[in-house]
C-alpha cells in the first residue's frame, strides 16, 4: 500500500447501474467536510470515466482511484 | 406526453429516413468524443452529460435546444430515463430515451437485399455503430453468413424466417476490431467455421482451414462461392467470390480507401504482401464485379439504397491514389505516412476471435463498442 489515505466517509455503492451511484456520490459528498475525503466503491464499469466527469462538474476532487478486480474505489477529497 | 423507451431499431429508420428529431446524448465527454451515433444525413445532435442535470438541473435544461421531438441516448438506458424523467417536468413533450442504451446502437444490425434473383438471396447486414458490414446468403433451405458480428441472435431470426439452417459461417480474416459472432454461431447451429490457417492457426475452435480457389457449393447447387487469398490485412485475409458476380473483401477492398495492413505490427512486410494482392489477384477481376466491403468510414459511400455496395471499377477511379501506385516501395511509404494509433482493444479482441481469451459478456460489449478503425487511410481522397 501507498500512503494511507484518512476517509472520513465510505460509501458502497456496488451493484448500482448509472445514474445512480453518481447520484449517491452528489448526495454524499455534501456529508463530509470541505477537505475530507469520501471513498465511494462501485462496480458499475460506467463509474470509469463518469465519476472524472463527474469530479469536474461538480468541482470536487478525485485524488486516488483504486481497481480491484471489478471494483474500483475513487477517494474523493470534497473541494466544493 | 409520458417518457417511452425506443429501440435502435427505430433510431435507424428514424436516420435514415430523415425525421426530424433532436438525438440528446447524455453520456460524459470522454465516452462521447470516442463513439457517437451517425447516419446518412446530419443530425441535429447536443451532448449534455447526466451528471451535469445532477449537479445544476435548471441550467441544464436550458442547454437543452427546445424540439418537438427528443431522443436521448446514453451509456445502458437508467441515465437517459432519469433526465427524460427531468425534461417531461420541465415541459417537453415527446421525449423517449434508447432502451439498453448505446450498446443497444452498437450492436444492431439492419439486413437491406442486394440481391433477390437468380435462385438464391443476398443480404447485407449494415452495423451502423460499427460502420461494419456482415452478408447472409440463403438457397433452398441453407443459410451461409460473411463475418457475422457477435450479435448473433439477428442472423439466426433472419434464418429462421426464411424457414433455413445457418450452414456455413465464413470468416474473411481473424478480425481486430469487432467480436467475432462465428464461434458462437457455430456453436448454437452447428454451422461450420471457414477461416485462413494464417489467421486462425492455434485457435481453440473447430474451423476448416480454407485454400486459395477452393470452391464451395449449397446441397440444393445454388451460387458457388470460391475463396481468394488475399494478404495484406492480415497474412490470411480471404476474399469470397459469389456467383461470379459479387466479392466479399472483408477488410481487403473498401468502397473508400483499403485495409490498413499495420495492424499486426509489421506495418512494411504486409505492405507488400497487400501490394502483390492488389497487382496480382484484384488487378485481374472484372471491373463489373460489385464488391461487399466489410467496413464503410463515412455514410457518403452509401449507395442511393443506402447500401455499401460498389462496382470494382468504380471503386478503383475513386481511390485511384492507391489503385494507381506502380511500385511496391511507393506503395509501402503511402501506408507508413497513413499510419495512426490502433485502439488499445485491438490486441484482446484478436485473442478472443481465436478463442483463446474469454472475457465475460459485459467486457465483451466494452471491448466492442465503437467504430472500427480498419481503413490506411482515414480519407483517402480528401
Amino acid at each position: 500500500m501507498s500512503e494511507a489515505i484518512n476517509v472520513a466517509k465510505v460509501m458502497d455503492l456496488k451493484g448500482l447501474a448509472c445514474p445512480m451511484p453518481v447520484v449517491k456520490v452528489s448526495k454524499g459528498i455534501k456529508e463530509v467536510q470541505v477537505g475530507e475525503i469520501l471513498q465511494a466503491v462501485t462496480s458499475d464499469p460506467g463509474a470509469l470515466t463518469d465519476f472524472p466527469a463527474w469530479a469536474r462538474t461538480s468541482g470536487n476532487e478525485i485524488v486516488k482511484t483504486e481497481t480491484v478486480g471489478k471494483e474500483t474505489s475513487f477517494y474523493i477529497k470534497r473541494t466544493a | 406526453m409520458n417518457l417511452r423507451p425506443y429501440s435502435a431499431a427505430e433510431l435507424f429508420q428514424w436516420l435514415t429516413e430523415k425525421e426530424d428529431f433532436l438525438l440528446l446524448d447524455v453520456r460524459n465527454n470522454v465516452e462521447f468524443d470516442r463513439f457517437k451515433v451517425e447516419g446518412p444525413y446530419p443530425i441535429h445532435m447536443a451532448n449534455v452529460p447526466y451528471m451535469e442535470f445532477i449537479e445544476f438541473e435548471e441550467e441544464s435544461v436550458a442547454k437543452v435546444p427546445r424540439a418537438d421531438k427528443v431522443r436521448i441516448v446514453c451509456a445502458k438506458e437508467g441515465s437517459a430515463k432519469y433526465v427524460g424523467e427531468i425534461l417531461v417536468k420541465n415541459g417537453y413533450r415527446d421525449v423517449a430515451y434508447l432502451e439498453a442504451g448505446i450498446k443497444s446502437w452498437g450492436n444492431y444490425l439492419a439486413p437491406a437485399r442486394v440481391s433477390g434473383t437468380d435462385g438464391y438471396e443476398l443480404h447485407q447486414f449494415r452495423r451502423p455503430g460499427k460502420a461494419s458490414c456482415s452478408y447472409a446468403l440463403v438457397s433452398g433451405n441453407e443459410m451461409m453468413v460473411f463475418d457475422p458480428a457477435k450479435n448473433i441472435s439477428a442472423y439466426q431470426m433472419f434464418a429462421h424466417e426464411r424457414g433455413c439452417a445457418v450452414t456455413k459461417t465464413f470468416e474473411t480474416h481473424r478480425q481486430a476490431d469487432y467480436i467475432s459472432g462465428s464461434p458462437q454461431l457455430a456453436a448454437s447451429t452447428g454451422a461450420q467455421i471457414i477461416g485462413n490457417e494464417n489467421d486462425f492457426h492455434g485457435a481453440a475452435f473447430e474451423y476448416k482451414a480454407v485454400q486459395d480457389n477452393e470452391i464451395f457449393n449449397f446441397s440444393n447447387g445454388g451460387p458457388e462461392i470460391k475463396a481468394l487469398h488475399m494478404p495484406g490485412h492480415t497474412p490470411g485475409s480471404t476474399s469470397y467470390l459469389i456467383d461470379n458476380r459479387y466479392l466479399v473483401t472483408g477488410d481487403t477492398v473498401f468502397i473508400l480507401s483499403i485495409g490498413r495492413p499495420d495492424l499486426g505490427g509489421k506495418a512494411e512486410e504486409w505492405s507488400k504482401l497487400l501490394y502483390k494482392t492488389l497487382k496480382s489477384k484484384i488487378d485481374v477481376l472484372d471491373d463489373d464485379l460489385i464488391i461487399l466491403p466489410g467496413h464503410y468510414i463515412e455514410w457518403g459511400e452509401a449507395n442511393s439504397e443506402q447500401m455499401f455496395i460498389d462496382t470494382l471499377g468504380s471503386i478503383k477511379r475513386k481511390n485511384a491514389n492507391i489503385y494507381g501506385i506502380q511500385k511496391e516501395a511507393d506503395f509501402v511509404q503511402f501506408i507508413v505516412e497513413n499510419i495512426r494509433k490502433q485502439p488499445d482493444e485491438y490486441a484482446e479482441i484478436r485473442k478472443v476471435n481465436a478463442g483463446l481469451l474469454k472475457v465475460d459478456d459485459e467486457d465483451q460489449e466494452i471491448m466492442d463498442l465503437g467504430k472500427n478503425e480498419c481503413a490506411a487511410s482515414m480519407y483517402a481522397n480528401k
